[in-house]
């Protein structure tokens, strides 16, 4: 024996998986969402899809090589860094630029892009300490800062063309299957087969073709990344709560459930269902935890949605991000074989 | 009796067993070394005190250091010679030990204990205690105090899971000595007064599972594969339904006892032959090691005369661990003694080992998933982290934890859970051990 023997506490054995391997899968169950952004929208979506990875990527390395001192000692450690945040690269930052570049309409000029994958991973991501510290995802926050600074082009929805480059006149805005006629409580008139397939409906670069997310959400589960009764879960509850309120809104109060599909394939729910509130680092750790997030993440969406008529899957990420901390609280499991305390033997330990 | 399926408990994982490695290698005596050091550390609880001097000459079987009180066990002498040494030193584990030296003069001169015939519940007991015989499966609890419950007990059951990757010890001994379990489980049972006993067998064993239903007093429960099958409280709710409060609580509390198949074939021996517990079946396994084999070992035989003894090193190790992979001990050299506990010696190549950096939590929650106790192990590594101990044991449960490893098996950021837990726990400890 040489002397490299390790010595550690047991499990000597782990398993193969890694957070890269994880990431490497959701990456791959975001590829038929991105294939299809470009084959629907043209060329621009394969862009905004490259400009938003390349730029989520750089700006983490950027922030790691100052933070580990790059620039120190007159440049002496550059390399070392390098090496080093080569070793540490998860793949995180590809899944945040892929989504990010999937949430936002095509009408999104790069430029644009650039600054909302720049800020939601300085800000959002290294500023709280890098992977796994993020206090919410940074796809829904970089979405946020997007829609607020830019609300023209962030609003102007475009219908897939399948066409390389897209015609401008065709751009609408305002006036995706959402804002308009479902929740106005006139009743859909769209075909739910043009909405799972996304053709002729106004939407964003990825969440329009609900087929790909669909796959997407098969690989997920097959990899075992995530859960498969969370997104079903998050969805149903969901539709069941914007058929009720759509069911107000017509002020008949009849609660028609054929407007379920309509609800559930319109706008970002089922992508944001699949691969934003399924985040590990923004969602809670236990099961009843988790229950509570989904549950209650489904309804603020359906009740934001009633109300603002907007796409406000991010907004309500954000929200149900900034809670986890307080579900994980006071969600802790029992313990197997737990035996809840007779309560007169409490009585008397008080 | 036919056997049945036992039930399903949440959590627990899958690893990739590697019993193929020594499963086909039948037992084989391993003859005695020149020298033995017997630590008097055989068992959880209290060293035994030697009754040996340096210089006194002793026999196989005779009795070298006597427990020191209850939670203890009689420590036997595992070759005939002279004792050469009696020394303090650090064991495997860096704790302080005392070692008995032995040196052999190979002529086997035994000094057992005399075999009882038909013998009646307290001769079993008191032949139990009198062979120094502790739980074989691991943790080493002297076996005596078990089956001495102070709740009424109905059922006997006996661990044949072996649901730890490599170990093949069990096995064998299921295979090859099934009627001496049998039997052994029988005189437990009467010590006890019980006429219920259950053996669970996981799946991938099923010779075992087929060999034990030929016994119309033993009910076979099959397992399902699964780690961690053979976990005191998931082996008895699996097979009799019924859950284990936590700590203090014992088995007993719920009316069973839990005995290893291996604690069943000591028994056996111990009252037949009146064969004190010094030498046990380790398995030899890993990719490094030239021959994988299941042994017979004589207690303080030391790990490189095991390894010399199975064709030394295929390769350099990555680690060299003492017990099973999933609970067992990393060594830094083959400088250690086997135990009354020690069921493997594994020489895992650096593609088997795990030996990861590791990468910053990404709170996936995997290991709340597979942890078969319903605890948070990830708050325990966050508080403990943080330095907060209390907090750690209060969000995590780490008190009820029963450091199987399955949280840090699936863990895909490899941190080191199992020991903020254990450092968790020592810290409690120390605080007074209330939360």
């Amino acid at each position: 024996m040489d002397n490299t023997v390790v010595i550690s506490t047991p499990p000597h054995v782990k398993s193969k998986r890694t957070t890269r391997g994880i990431m490497a899968d959701v990456c791959i169950a975001l590829l038929p969402a991105a294939i299809a952004g470009i084959v629907y929208f043209g060329v621009m979506a394969f862009v905004t899809e490259i400009v938003s990875v390349a730029a989520c990527v750089l700006t983490e390395f950027v922030y790691y090589f100052i933070a580990n001192g790059g620039f120190g000692k007159k440049c002496k450690n550059a390399g070392a860094v390098c090496k080093k945040w080569f070793k540490q690269f998860d793949l995180t930052s590809v899944v945040t630029g892929l989504i990010l570049a999937l949430i936002v309409p095509v009408s999104v000029k790069w430029y644009e892009v650039l600054v909302g994958a720049i800020l939601c991973i300085a800000l959002v991501k290294m500023f709280f300490g890098g992977t796994g510290k993020n206090l919410v995802n940074p796809a829904a926050a970089g979405r946020v800062i997007m829609f607020i600074s830019f609300a023209v082009s962030m609003t102007a929805y475009v219908a897939p063309q399948f066409k390389p480059v897209m015609d401008d006149s065709a751009v609408f805005t305002g006036a995706t299957n959402l804002s308009g006629f479902l929740l106005t409580g006139a009743g859909n008139t769209v075909n739910p087969l043009d909405l799972f397939l996304g053709t002729g409906v106004a939407g964003c670069i990825g969440e329009t073709c609900k087929l790909a997310i669909i796959i997407g959400y098969l690989y997920l589960c097959i990899k075992k990344v995530i859960k498969w009764w969370q997104p079903v879960l998050f969805i149903a509850v969901f539709g069941f709560f914007a058929v009720l309120l759509s069911g107000f809104k017509a002020e008949h109060y009849t609660f028609d459930f054929s407007l379920f599909l309509p609800h559930i394939l319109s706008g970002g729910v089922m992508f944001a269902a699949v691969f934003m509130f399924t985040d590990y680092v923004t969602s809670p750790k236990g099961v009843i935890g988790q229950l509570v997030y989904y549950i209650g993440g489904a309804i603020l969406l359906a009740l934001l949605r009633y109300f603002t008529q907007l796409e406000v899957a991010s907004f309500v990420i954000m929200i149900m991000n900034i809670l986890v901390p307080l579900i994980d609280r006071y969600c802790i499991r029992k313990p197997f074989g737990y035996v809840k305390p007779p309560k007169a033997a409490k009585k008397e330990g008080k | 009796m036919k056997a049945v399926k036992g039930k399903y408990f949440f959590g627990g994982i899958h690893p990739h067993d590697c019993k193929d490695l020594a499963k086909s290698s039948p037992l084989e005596v391993m003859p005695a070394p020149e020298v033995v050091a017997i630590s008097t550390l055989q068992s959880l609880g209290k060293p035994a005190v030697p009754v040996v001097e340096v210089g006194s000459p002793v026999k196989i079987g005779q009795l070298i250091a006597r427990a020191d009180g209850p939670i203890s066990s009689d420590v036997f002498a595992s070759v005939s010679g002279t004792v050469e040494e009696i020394r303090d030193s650090a064991g495997a584990n860096g704790g302080p030990e005392q070692f008995i030296l032995i040196r052999n003069n190979h002529r086997e001169e035994t000094a057992y204990l005399p075999p009882l015939s038909d013998p009646s519940a307290d001769e079993i007991k008191a032949r139990i205690k009198d062979a120094g015989i502790v739980g074989l499966g691991g943790a080493g609890f002297p076996a005596a105090v078990k089956l001495s419950p102070k709740t009424p007990v109905d059922t006997l059951i006996l661990n044949g899971a072996e649901c730890e990757p490599y170990l093949t010890c069990d096995y064998r001994l299921m295979l090859e000595k099934t009627d001496e379990i049998a039997r052994g489980a029988r005189y437990i049972a009467k010590a006890l007064g019980v006429n219920n006993i259950i053996i669970g067998i996981e799946a991938n064993k099923p010779d075992c599972i087929e060999k034990f239903e030929k016994y119309d007093d033993i009910k076979v429960v099959i397992l399902k594969k699964k780690y961690p099958m053979g976990g005191e409280k998931q082996l008895v709710y699996v097979t009799t339904g019924r859950k284990i409060g936590l700590p203090p609580k014992l088995p007993a509390d719920s009316g069973v006892v839990v005995q290893n198949v291996a604690t069943a074939f000591a028994v056996c021996e111990a009252v037949e032959n009146g064969k004190p517990l010094f030498e046990r079946v380790v398995t030899v396994s890993g990719k490094a090691v030239e021959n994988t084999k299941n042994i017979v070992v004589r207690l303080g035989t030391k790990l490189e005369d095991v390894v010399n003894y199975c064709g030394g090193e295929k390769t350099s190790p990555k680690k060299v661990i003492q017990g099973g992979p999933m609970t067992g001990l990393a060594l830094m050299n083959y400088e250690a003694y086997t135990h009354k506990t020690t069921s493997g010696i594994l020489l895992m190549t650096a593609d088997e080992a795990a030996a990861e950096e590791p990468t910053p939590c990404l709170n996936c929650g995997k290991c709340a998933d597979v942890c078969p106790m319903h605890l948070m192990p990830m708050n325990t590594a966050f508080y403990a982290g943080a330095g907060d101990f209390g907090a750690a044991a209060k969000y995590g449960n780490t008190l009820s934890c029963i450091e199987c490893g399955a949280c840090e098996y699936i863990c895909p950021a490899k941190r080191p859970l199992i020991q903020a837990i254990r450092r968790t726990k020592a810290e409690m400890r120390k605080a007074g051990g209330k939360k």
